[in-house]
């Protein structure tokens, strides 16, 4: 492929060479020039109706739509200027006319755009004194709601709806200040995209039913943060409230990964950091300090056949350390398995991975193991197992048969897990060590596509979980092999063996 | 010229068909100017003096007489004898050029040339190109290609296959307002009959039967509108074509380019069309001969409101505007007084009477002052019409008929007419009358589409030539009870126009009422 044809243009005494094929928006945003838009979203056609986005061009009789116009050679855009401010102005008024001015009671105050727009570009007095328009509220779908009155018609989700889901669910019935986005007949909106319209709705229309009346978005603060919960690992931004308690998941925009988009199992994937957590270290299935219980599990190290089973949902460098740790037990094996997958949910501008494991890419990387036919080859092996160490993470897991089979013939097990699962009902749990979610950890995972990406904890511990770096460290410790500590790079490790 | 083209088969150009004076006494609606007064009209026209050719109707000339919109008519007046001449015998580009020199402007508002937008048709895409007419007649006012539709189709049809031919489309669609059903109805008879006889369909009139011809294939759909407005304008249309909601489409890239499909296509007005058939006919300078200089040729009008004789008149382009109230209209309704004049459709700011007497009938005229010829559709006021009220329902028009996709049109729409409403009911302010003018202003040139000017346009001719009629209405609050009075004694007619929704409405009046 050639190199695309760049033109020279000017935007506000700024000179900028950008492609031939881009538009004066984005020429704009991509130089950190701030054009106001509601119905403009990178990732969708042009609609080109909010008419909010309106610049002056050189030459032309009056402004135009920046998001509809193609640069050209030589052209010289102002963003400011009576003209430009004026047209802003009047698009302004006329969104508010019939807008509820609901603010007190929308869900959307305090990251809305015609809050924001209005404050920056709008008039100081309102010259409206007629009756407004009333639309109607609706249920789009589970976690959808619809809120008529506030709506713009800028055409956003009935776009996502059809180009990037494909459903093709909404549309807009009425005309005029009558105008309102409606399911198509028969229709809901419950696909598992269904909550990206609710982010790109820039007002109050369409609200997440899951968010909605929880707090008011100016309590929250936000972490930058990645889902792991299938393999094409979204970029997200973790909104917590004051208590340091999730209370949204957001995408984050990624053009490599997930572009502007996540999907809802993602989102709501979060009470699991709540829910059953496996609060401190068990032996024997009693609670025990973690000294003790690491004890008892290096013990287990030292005698038989001694397997470590981790699962795809560990990080890259939970499986290095584990490595080190597995050399420092002569005669252990490593094997590896993964959370049962499903067929790819595939949309025409994403795709949801059917790989429920955020580092299938990272166990190949880092073990070189293929993790379901890891487990399959452990299970079809006959030989009893003395100490089976399964380091687990995997949030509403199912056990599957080949896993009961190789829990069935383990003497002991020592489980690092995240919560109270059936685990530990199913195979001879001598110690149990909690273990963190990766909102409450950092690491690294290998996408889908072999990207790695790095995340950073967004809250402090819900348990008394440490991090599987850590555990493997201080068994290592515990097994008189301090060199495995140091290169796995815990700085925190003394060379003599743990107290 | 047109003799640089190829033959014209049914007269030599430049040379008007020959008419007998009988058959324009036959027609009853259709007015047939005496060619005396034809020529004694221009006080006041601008163009350069031309030879006066006399003129009688050419695309309603049959419209009277009875079985004219069946194939057995139009063949027995040379129907589809030009199309059968040119079809796989002409070059296309010399049609285009033929029709260029024509200086045809498009009849459907906009009165962009018609040779010109076909030559702006992107070349070389390998896509397929198509031609779209539109029959969404809907501007209030406007009734004009709905005779053609009705009583001459086939003059159409064979304009889109000579069309379809000049710009190498082989699929047009006619897109029909919704309520047209008989139009619809005989349409479709038409291109069916036209399809038996073999000028629709493959290998037209015989093409591509001989040795080394090309056939010649016509593919003619014809679409009915689901009764919106916005779906006349013509990138609405497309959409509706296309079987998405009408909204218009952003431009640049224009129809030419990319239109129907994503294809380049041709839009034009039914009248349009109907008149590149005579055109083609008779050669670019038989066109010329009528008209001004800029605007050449004939057009349909539509007369209607308070004049003794509403209907529709075809006329030469360039007759004073006098010359079509009182000679094609029969003047003024008994007792009634010439207040003010909607020249182009409802859109057309309107004129004062002082505006009416230095007014022509061309493009160019109506212009210079301030208003445009657009489809043709004028409305005659009398002093009787409360001019609030008439704006109020004007405005009750657009603020119904917004597509409602952009903000300004979307929302200003129905400000104007909440405050027409309130001032109509004598219940606005001073300040009311700077705010129209602000929201006017406002809408536009912000918006994808027109219909945000088209609405604001009357408003703002309104109130700066009849200021003071809005002023009356907000200081003599007894001015509404004593309009409201005058018209219901004046005559019986316009009663009749209050209870069919022209005046003001039974619930109106009675709202009023029960708030005094």
């Amino acid at each position: 492929m050639s190199a695309p044809k760049e033109v020279k243009i000017k935007i506000d005494d700024k000179e900028l060479t950008v492609p031939a094929n881009w538009t004066v928006i984005r020429a704009a945003q991509e130089n950190g020039i701030d054009i106001p838009h509601y119905c403009y979203h990178p990732d969708l056609t042009i609609a080109g109706n909010c008419r909010i986005c309106m610049v002056g061009l050189k030459g032309a009789p009056r402004p135009v739509v920046a998001c509809a116009q193609p640069v050209a050679e030589g052209m010289e855009v102002t963003t400011k200027g009576k003209d430009v401010e004026e047209a802003r102005k009047s698009v302004m008024e006329f969104l508010l006319i019939n807008h509820p001015l609901d603010c007190p009671e929308c869900d959307q105050a305090g990251e809305c755009k015609l809050q924001n727009y209005s404050y920056e570009y709008g008039r100081d007095h309102g010259r409206f004194h007629e009756e407004k328009v009333v639309k109607s509220k609706a249920t789009m779908g589970p976690h959808v709601k619809y809120w008529g009155s506030r709506c713009i018609v800028c055409t956003r989700c009935v776009r996502f709806e059809e180009e990037i889901s494909g459903q093709g669910t909404l549309g807009v019935i009425y005309r005029g200040d009558r105008s309102e986005i409606s399911l198509f007949p028969g229709k809901a909106l419950d696909n598992p995209l269904s909550l990206n319209t609710v982010d790109i709705c820039p007002v109050g229309a369409l609200v997440s039913s899951d968010f909605l009346f929880q707090t008011r978005v100016w309590n929250l603060h936000s972490r930058p943060s990645m889902c792991a919960d299938c393999a094409v690992g979204c970029n997200t931004r973790v909104d917590l409230d004051n208590k340091e308690k999730i209370k949204r998941i957001v995408p984050r925009r990624n053009d490599q990964v997930n572009k502007e988009w996540m999907c809802d199992y993602g989102r709501l994937s979060f009470p699991y950091v709540q829910e059953n957590r496996l609060m401190k270290p068990l032996v024997d299935g009693k609670d025990a300090p973690y000294k003790e219980a690491r004890q008892a599990a290096a013990a287990l190290l030292k005698k038989g056949r001694v397997v470590f089973l981790i699962s795809a949902w560990n990080s890259n460098e939970a499986f290095a350390a584990l490595q080190l740790l597995a050399a420092a037990v002569p005669g252990s094996e490593v094997a590896g398995y993964a959370n049962a997958g499903r067929a790819d949910e595939v949309f025409p501008g994403f795709t949801i991975s059917g790989d429920k494991n955020p580092n299938r890419k990272g166990m190949q990387e880092v073990l070189g193991i293929d993790a379901d036919a890891s487990l399959k080859e452990l299970a079809a092996d006959k030989g009893k197992i003395a100490t089976l160490v399964l380091v687990h993470n995997i949030p509403g897991y199912q056990a599957t048969p080949e896993l009961k089979a190789v829990l069935d013939r383990s003497e002991n097990v020592v489980l690092l897990d995240l919560a109270k699962s059936d685990l530990l009902k199913y195979g001879n749990v001598a110690v149990a060590l909690p273990t963190l979610t990766s909102f409450e950890k950092s690491g690294t995972f290998v996408n889908k596509d072999g990207i790695h990406q790095k995340f950073l904890p967004v809250i402090e511990p819900v348990n008394f979980g440490r991090h599987e770096v850590e555990i493997f460290n201080d068994l290592a410790r515990e097994l008189q092999h301090a060199a495995v500590a140091h290169a796995a790079g815990n700085g925190a490790v003394k060379t003599k063996s743990g107290a | 010229m047109a003799d640089d083209t190829k033959p014209n088969p049914a007269g030599v150009p430049g040379v008007p068909p020959q008419q007998k004076a009988d058959e324009s006494a036959a027609q009853k609606n259709v007015g047939a100017p005496q060619p005396a007064l034809a020529g004694a009209a221009p006080t006041a026209a601008p163009a350069a003096p031309k030879p006066v050719v006399p003129f009688s109707p050419i695309l309603l000339k049959y419209i009277n007489e009875p079985g004219s919109h069946t194939l057995d008519h139009y063949q027995k007046r040379g129907g589809y004898e030009t199309a059968r001449a040119h079809i796989g015998v002409t070059d296309p580009a010399a049609l285009i050029k033929l029709v260029d020199e024509s200086g045809l402007r498009g009849r459907g508002g906009a009165g962009f040339p018609t040779g010109k937008k076909w030559s702006f048709l992107a070349k070389g895409t390998g896509k397929p190109i198509y031609l779209a007419v539109n029959g969404d007649e809907s501007e209030p006012g406007t009734f004009k290609d709905r005779y053609i539709l009705e009583k001459d189709p086939h003059q159409l049809v064979e304009g889109v296959i000579l069309t379809c031919y000049a710009i190498g489309s082989k699929h047009a669609f006619i897109y029909l307002r919704g309520e047209f059903i008989l139009g619809y109805e005989r349409l479709l008879a038409a291109v069916n009959e036209a399809k038996a006889k073999g000028f629709v369909g493959k290998g037209i009139f015989g093409t591509g039967s001989g040795e080394g011809k090309t056939a010649v294939d016509l593919i003619i759909t014809v679409v009915r509108g689901a009764g919106a407005y916005i779906c006349g304008e013509e990138t609405g249309m497309l959409s509706s074509i296309e079987g998405g909601r009408g909204y218009p489409k952003i431009k640049p890239p224009f129809p030419a380019v990319s239109g129907l499909f994503k294809c380049p296509t041709i839009v034009n007005n039914v009248e349009t069309i109907s008149a590149v058939t005579h055109i083609v006919k008779n050669g670019a300078a038989w066109h010329k001969q009528w008209g001004t200089e800029k605007s050449p040729g004939f057009k349909i009008f539509c007369l209607s409101g308070a004049v003794k004789k509403p209907g529709v008149y075809e006329v030469p382009l360039g007759i004073p505007m006098r010359e079509m109230i009182e000679k094609y209209g029969g003047g003024m309704k008994d007792g009634m007084k010439l207040k003010a004049v909607i020249p182009g459709g409802m859109s057309a700011p309107v004129l004062t009477v002082e505006m009416v007497d230095k007014c022509t009938l061309d493009y160019e005229s109506l212009a210079s002052l301030g208003s445009m010829l657009g489809s043709g559709g004028i409305t005659v006021l009398d002093e009787s019409v409360d001019m609030v009220d008439a704006i109020y329902n004007t405005m009750r028009f657009y603020h119904h008929e917004s597509c409602g996709q952009c903000t300004p049109c979307r929302e200003g729409t129905g400000w104007l007419e909440k405050l027409a409403h309130r001032m109509h009911h004598a219940e606005g302010h001073e300040g009311d009358l700077e705010l129209l003018a602000d929201v006017c202003k406002n809408m536009r040139g912000r918006t994808i589409c027109v219909l945000a000017d088209a609405a604001a346009m009357p408003m703002q001719g309104f109130l700066q030539h009849f200021k003071g009629d809005f002023l009356a209405k907000i200081k003599d609050k007894a001015f509404v009870e004593r309009q409201r009075t005058y018209r219901d004694e004046l005559s019986p007619e316009a009663k009749r126009l209050s209870a069919t929704g022209a005046g003001p409405s039974a619930m109106d009046v009675g709202s009023w009422q029960e708030k005094k």
